[in-house]
């Protein structure tokens, strides 16, 4: 039975969500990027504590590009991590895959390189070098997600919900447009909007772009978990969190009531502003003939 | 020259036959190329099976090197056809290869002799994850483009390993591998070679409550080009193992221009450090060859306000490009031009070449093939005969004086 892991945007949410979901992805002050909210080592350690007394799992993401300046502190904060109960440590830079086997500190790996993270072979290759599972890109089609599952014995994550982060810079690109023009604005987030279109952007330590519309697999998830994917990632991300707890409730509801019910329901929430990603959408790469 | 100092290879791209001649002839010290697999750059015209034999041996015959991307992040369709595509390359003795996706490291090391560089897509910016693809049979980091003076001479102090970094060219707004826009706005795969620059479109900017924030112009990723001309012998002195030049699309004029220069200056340092001086000259032709501003990047500090474009942006085609020396007759002084861009009489213009120093004059008179005196050059690939007095060679390139 697959697990349903959640992004949080607030501690509040984490206590509202315990008997929703079976764990969270929570990440770390400094190092952690595109998620709604990074927390400190001791807010972690408090969020286990809790988490754990209730039978919940707990991810850290700590998927920044690390800079040589943030060696230093990435290993001492990955010794004090590798000393909690945690279920995975989700990571982007292989700097972390190199101190983990070079201090032995025998963290459970989950390979998340956002975007690459698209064939079985480079997934038994991390899994070869020290890697335990998988998070998987959300540009794959349904059909590369199911010859992923059937190559491999990494336990694997997807997305599932949630808006999905297509673009990170350290590029301050919104701040030097402010800049330029000599406009103020104090948002908390900013959204792009070309052709009706509208693209939440955050400036934090990094700038992220997230995709218009929600990613909902409400209706691929009973087949999904099935093929035992092992974690469904729900990310809270921009989401009125009353309106995320309606979610989490219908999706939990999905394996045992009726499901076209559920499926219109979660829809009508949504204001039909989502879909299912990439998962019937072949992307092409190739767009003319040689020569 | 100063034998204290490495002489850093000077590594151009090609995106065909003619431009791998034309860098390799203007002064590259190597080149990269893509195959009709597996590369970044899916819409260039790259090389066949064939193709690549060719460009091997002339590259070798030089005694020069050349090296083929594989960069490309895989799905499992592709992943099946690549040991075979491995082979074929080390077969054909290309000097390396260049990979983004660690499970082709494996592959290159267990089933072939190739050397394998690792490709900026990984925006490897530190010494711990440089250490683990060196661990693996990396030869050669391709540094993240995010990447410091501070970080080079880190890296190089902590891990004997080449270095290979970017001096020239366009920048993608986010970390390398980091953005798949173009998958989501145009369903063209970024990582797999279909980019289709949404960095360059434009946007409207809102706020928390989705109200419009205008400035004069609106909202784009678009980052200035990247251009380390100022910074050639910091980074020579840094010990920078090989110096890149973006552009596998770009023209040959363009690659021949950039080599051109670049190779000048690479050797004017080398040859006289104390004396070096830096040329005004040689960054005014840089920048007249691909229109755009261009900035050290993440090299020397931080990004500011002046290091993007905010849209509104006239991007004009190179005309500066006039024509290509096909032939040069001792005798009559005359040179055979094919034209690429308009010229007339009287024009001052410039020819360059691998072989000479540029020769500036105006243009007196110009014969079209019959011999008949014309004023005018207006034709595409038109064939002209103009005097010049002094001695020019094939492939060298005529441009407008500025």
């Amino acid at each position: 039975m697959s697990k349903f892991i959640v992004i949080p945007s607030s501690k509040e949410q984490i206590l509202n969500l315990l008997d929703l979901c079976d764990g969270f992805i929570l990440g770390l002050n400094n190092f952690s990027v595109n998620l709604p909210i990074t927390f400190s080592l001791e807010e972690i350690k408090d969020i286990i504590k809790l988490c754990k007394s209730l039978q919940k799992q707990i991810f850290i993401s700590l998927n920044k590009n690390m800079h040589n300046a943030d060696i230093d502190e990435l290993t001492s904060n990955l010794v004090e991590l590798s000393k909690l109960d945690l279920d995975g440590l989700i990571f982007y830079d292989i700097a972390i895959v190199n101190l983990n086997k070079k201090l032995n500190l025998n963290l459970k790996l989950f390979w998340h390189q956002e975007h690459l993270v698209t064939n079985y072979y480079t997934i038994n290759y991390w899994c070869k070098n020290g890697v335990y599972g998988s998070f998987l890109s959300s540009e794959l089609t349904k059909k590369e997600i199911l010859d992923i599952k059937d190559n491999t014995n990494c336990p694997l994550m997807m997305n599932v919900f949630g808006f999905i982060p297509m673009f990170t810079s350290k590029r301050p690109l919104v701040k030097n447009y402010l800049s330029k023009f000599n406009l103020q604005d104090n948002s908390k987030i900013n959204y792009l909007e070309k052709e009706n279109n509208i693209y939440p952007i955050t400036s934090t330590n990094v700038v992220t772009v997230y995709s218009n519309n929600i990613l909902n697999l409400a209706q691929e998830i009973n087949e999904l978990s099935e093929k035992n994917i092992a974690y469904f990632v729900f990310n809270s991300f921009n989401i009125e969190s009353s309106l995320f707890k309606s979610i989490m409730l219908l999706f939990y509801k999905l394996t045992n009531e009726n499901q076209k019910e559920i499926f219109d329901k979660i829809n009508m929430l949504l204001n039909y502003k989502s879909d299912t990603g990439f998962l019937y959408k072949n992307t092409v790469y190739k767009v003319k003939k040689n020569g | 020259m100063d034998k204290n100092l490495k002489r850093p290879e000077l590594l151009a791209p090609a995106g065909d036959m003619e431009r791998l001649k034309i860098a390799l002839l203007y002064g590259a010290d190597a080149v990269y190329v893509g195959g009709d697999l597996f590369s970044l750059r899916a819409n260039a015209i790259n090389f066949s099976k064939e193709e690549l034999k060719e460009a091997v041996s002339f590259t070798h015959n030089l005694k020069k090197k050349i090296y083929v991307t594989v960069n490309i992040s895989l799905h499992n369709k592709e992943a099946e056809k690549i040991i075979d595509y491995l082979k074929e390359l080390d077969k054909l003795k290309v000097d390396a290869i260049i990979v983004s996706d660690p499970f082709i490291i494996d592959l290159a090391v267990e089933h072939t002799s190739l050397p394998v560089h690792l490709s900026t897509q990984q925006s490897t910016l530190n010494y711990e994850a440089i250490e683990f693809f060196k661990n693996q049979g990396v030869s050669r980091i391709v540094l993240a483009r995010e990447s410091s003076r501070e970080d080079i001479a880190l890296i190089k102090n902590k891990i004997d390993i080449e270095l290979e970094y970017f001096i020239h060219g366009a920048m993608c707004a986010s970390y390398s591998g980091r953005c798949v826009l173009s998958n989501f706005l145009t369903d063209r795969d970024s990582n797999r070679g279909g980019c289709s620059q949404i960095c360059r479109w434009d946007f409207k900017l809102l706020d928390e409550n989705l109200k419009n924030i205008q400035g004069d112009k609106d909202f784009t990723f678009c980052t200035k080009d990247l251009s380390m001309l100022k910074y050639i012998p910091n980074l020579i002195n840094l010990g920078v193992d090989s110096f890149k030049i973006e552009g596998r699309m770009r023209s040959t004029y363009y690659v021949a221009t950039i080599v051109n220069i670049y190779r000048k200056a690479i050797d004017e340092y080398l040859s006289d450090p104390s004396h070096y001086s830096y040329n005004v000259e040689y960054e005014k032709i840089l920048r007249n060859c691909a229109n755009r501003d261009s900035i050290p990047q993440f090299f020397d500090g931080n990004y500011g306000v002046n290091c993007q474009y905010y849209n509104g942006r006239v991007e004009v085609s190179n005309q500066d490009f006039l024509g290509v020396v096909l032939d040069y007759d001792i005798v009559s002084h005359l040179a055979t031009i094919e034209q690429r861009n308009y010229f007339k009489k009287g024009d001052l213009v410039e020819i360059f070449g691998p072989s000479i120093s540029s020769i500036t004059f105006s243009i007196s008179k110009i014969y079209d093939e019959d011999n008949n005196v014309i004023e005018i050059v207006r034709h595409p690939k038109q064939i002209v005969k103009i005097r010049i007095f002094e001695t020019v060679h094939p492939n060298d390139m005529m441009r407008i004086k500025r």
